[in-house]
């Protein structure tokens, strides 16, 4: 199934900025300018944010709006970053993130 | 340091509407949310709201926001955005977070407006990816156009966990059902309604055994619980699900007003940790005034009027509005108040099991385990005749506060006497067969019923919010209110109009015996 809502009932079409590429894991991946870079996630399929440091469990969104810290990845070299209020940008380098704590 | 006249924290409804009332009289006033967007829970509620005209009523919730908004620049309030208050001081120092830097500002006076989050519940698998807060799935529905997931489990049937199961079918989502451990439904029984009808199943006194799954939950388990809340082994039912999603409750966000050395209470009728304060927001520290959800667990209407009450009473705290003023806002905001804490979900009313409506009619009983009335029940409260000539239905049967169905009536078909009151037909039936009532009803509770349009069929008009719209002579079935198929159906309308803000009316046309029963079309395709 189509991740994204092309024709919302009551919200219509989603405004969206433009389409820019950056790269999730090493490759490419496409995501609206602006939008958080779970949501491009998401629409990509992704649910998998970072892997907990000890038990090696998986971790996704969970509050998406910047609160539980679930969402933390790697981006653009920095660790922690919750992906759920982070702006996408073009060319942004975003990384599952592995073996650190999150904060 | 900034100073501010008034600092005002979360831009919710609350805050909104505090600054409002703060900026109307002169005062200097800033609102700092930690968010991207202004409007607090308001943003994420796409549907029509209850209440009456003077609540904004029928008004969908992200209209609310935008309007709240609008009329706060007008004024001059300096709205900061990403600003995430991190310190509260009894002094009155305020101290932000914006991006990297920490900022410091003084306020003569402090209005804390952070509303709630969401409770968290524990069970085996609950951390995997793909179990969510029922607020993260609307705001990456609502504000992100994604969709959370493909097959989901909602936990929690409270008016939160009814109204996003509904928002999540409106994105497109299946839900494959609703699941509480309370043993009746706890939120509206029309926000339940509308999802039972489109064939999503309840399951009360039920709660999450475990999620399984890998990257991702691919099932979820549910079992029935004893009074206890124990299980009961050889109840479990196993559902294939993406998705899970909580809604167990909201919890009042009340740090910043602790470090601040206000008293805080532990009230759980009103959610948990809440301040203690006054009939004009005022909390145990000089100055500092406490509104909205912060101060206890209600609506969005009850959070802009203590808003209101907690701008002004601000203002007169410093000087800018006289005390004359504030006692009549205050009697009349009050007064706006106790209209909407009436009725069977009034906050002191809360957990009981109410028997009979004001009317003194038994209450449904399917309603509040299954999620719609039954056939039976439904007669107490209303009927269809098999006559020709239009008569709105209304399938409205708590004691809630709403009236607009009152209101847009052009021919004043509709009764509802106090706000609570179960709307009447007034015995004279002039209805023209408008829709506008089926349009603006909140709960979706009402249906136009022309019992006899020939050749022994009769016309059910429904509010329909979902895409795509059938279109005039698709065939289908029609849906009974428990969600399974009674008839045969055809659309013999599809009415889409901006009175109707959205909900378009769907006509079809079945046997006229149906014509109590069916309340939702599914097209063939669809099916
Ligand atoms: C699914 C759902 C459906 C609902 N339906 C209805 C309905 O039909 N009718 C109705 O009347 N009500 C409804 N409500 C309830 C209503 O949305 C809330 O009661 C209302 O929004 C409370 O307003 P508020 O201003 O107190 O808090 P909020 O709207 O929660 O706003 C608080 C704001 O404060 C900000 N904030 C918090 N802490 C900080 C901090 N430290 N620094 C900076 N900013 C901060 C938050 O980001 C947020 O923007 C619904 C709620 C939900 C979840
Ligand atoms: S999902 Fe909770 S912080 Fe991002």
């Amino acid at each position: 199934m189509e991740k994204r809502i092309g024709e919302h009932p009551i919200l219509g079409k989603p405004q969206k900025g433009k389409l820019v590429t950056f790269t999730f894991d090493g490759a490419a991946a496409q995501g609206y300018e602006g939008e958080p870079i779970s949501a491009a996630l998401a629409a990509a399929g992704v649910s998998v944010h970072r892997y907990t440091a000890k038990a090696h469990k998986p971790r996704g969104i969970f509050c998406a709006i910047g609160r539980c810290t679930d969402c933390v990845m790697v981006v653009d070299g920095e660790v922690n970053v919750r992906a759920c209020v982070t702006p996408l940008r073009a060319g942004m380098d975003v990384k599952t993130q592995r073996g650190v704590s999150a904060v | 340091m900034k100073r501010y006249d008034l600092i005002v924290v979360g831009a919710g409804p609350a805050g909104l509407s505090a600054a409002i009332e703060g900026a109307k009289r002169g005062l200097k006033t800033v609102i700092f949310d930690e968010n991207e967007k202004p409007g607090g829970q308001l943003f994420k509620q796409i549907h029509k709201f209850f209440g009456s005209k003077e609540h904004r009523a029928k008004i969908r919730g992200f209209k609310i926001g935008e309007e709240l908004l609008a009329e706060a620049a007008g004024l001059g309030v300096e709205v900061v955005l990403n600003a995430a208050v991190i310190g509260l001081y009894q002094e009155k120092e305020v101290v932000v977070r914006i991006g990297e830097a920490v900022r410091h500002y003084k306020g003569d006076a402090v209005i804390v407006a952070t509303g709630a989050t969401e409770n968290a519940v524990y069970f085996e698998g609950w951390d995997l990816p793909g179990v969510i807060g029922a607020g993260a799935a609307q705001t990456m529905m609502n504000l992100h156009g994604v969709r959370p997931g493909e097959k989901v489990l909602m936990l929690g049937a409270g008016n939160v966990g009814l109204v996003v199961s509904f928002q999540l079918l409106q994105a497109g989502c299946e839900v494959v059902a609703v699941a509480d451990a309370a043993s009746a439904v706890g939120g509206y029984g029309v926000h339940a309604a509308k999802v039972a009808r489109t064939g999503v199943s309840f399951y009360l006194s039920h709660t999450i055994i475990k999620a399984e799954g890998g990257d991702r939950v691919n099932a979820v388990t549910i079992a029935e619980v004893d009074e206890r809340f124990q299980f009961i082994p050889g109840t479990e039912k196993r559902f294939e699900v993406d998705t899970v999603c909580l809604a167990v409750g909201l919890s009042p966000m009340c740090q910043l007003l602790k470090m601040a050395g206000c008293r805080v209470l532990e009230i759980p009728a009103k959610g948990g940790q809440v301040p203690l304060v006054g009939t004009r927001g005022e909390t145990s520290a000089d100055g500092i005034f406490a509104a909205g959800d912060v101060s206890g667990i209600e609506e969005a209407s009850s959070a802009m009027i203590e808003g209101r009450i907690a701008g002004i009473a601000a203002a007169e705290y410093l000087g800018y509005a006289v005390n004359a003023e504030l006692e009549a806002a205050i009697a009349e905001n009050e007064a706006a108040l106790s209209e909407l804490r009436q009725g069977m979900f009034a906050p002191g009313r809360r957990g009981d099991m109410v028997e009979f409506t004001d009317e003194g009619i038994h209450v449904s009983v399917s309603l509040l385990k299954k999620g719609y009335v039954n056939d039976e029940e439904i007669a107490r409260f209303t009927s269809a005749s098999e006559t020709p000539g239009f008569r709105p239905i209304i399938e409205c049967t708590q004691n809630i506060p709403c009236n607009p169905c009152r209101d847009v009536c052009p021919r004043n078909c509709i009764k509802v006497e106090s706000i609570t009151a179960l709307p009447r037909l007034n015995e004279y039936n002039a209805c023209s067969g408008c829709g506008l009532c089926v349009a603006s009803c909140p709960g979706q509770a009402i249906f136009l019923v022309n019992g006899d349009v020939g050749g022994g069929f009769a016309n059910v008009t429904l509010p329909y919010e979902f895409l795509p719209l059938p279109k005039e002579g698709d065939r289908g079935v029609a849906l009974g209110r428990d969600g399974q198929v009674v008839c045969e159906a055809w659309v013999s309308k599809a009415q889409i109009s901006s009175a109707f803000d959205k909900t378009n009316l769907l006509t079809i046309k079945v046997p006229a015996e149906m014509a109590g029963k069916a309340r939702f079309f599914k097209s063939k395709g669809a099916v």
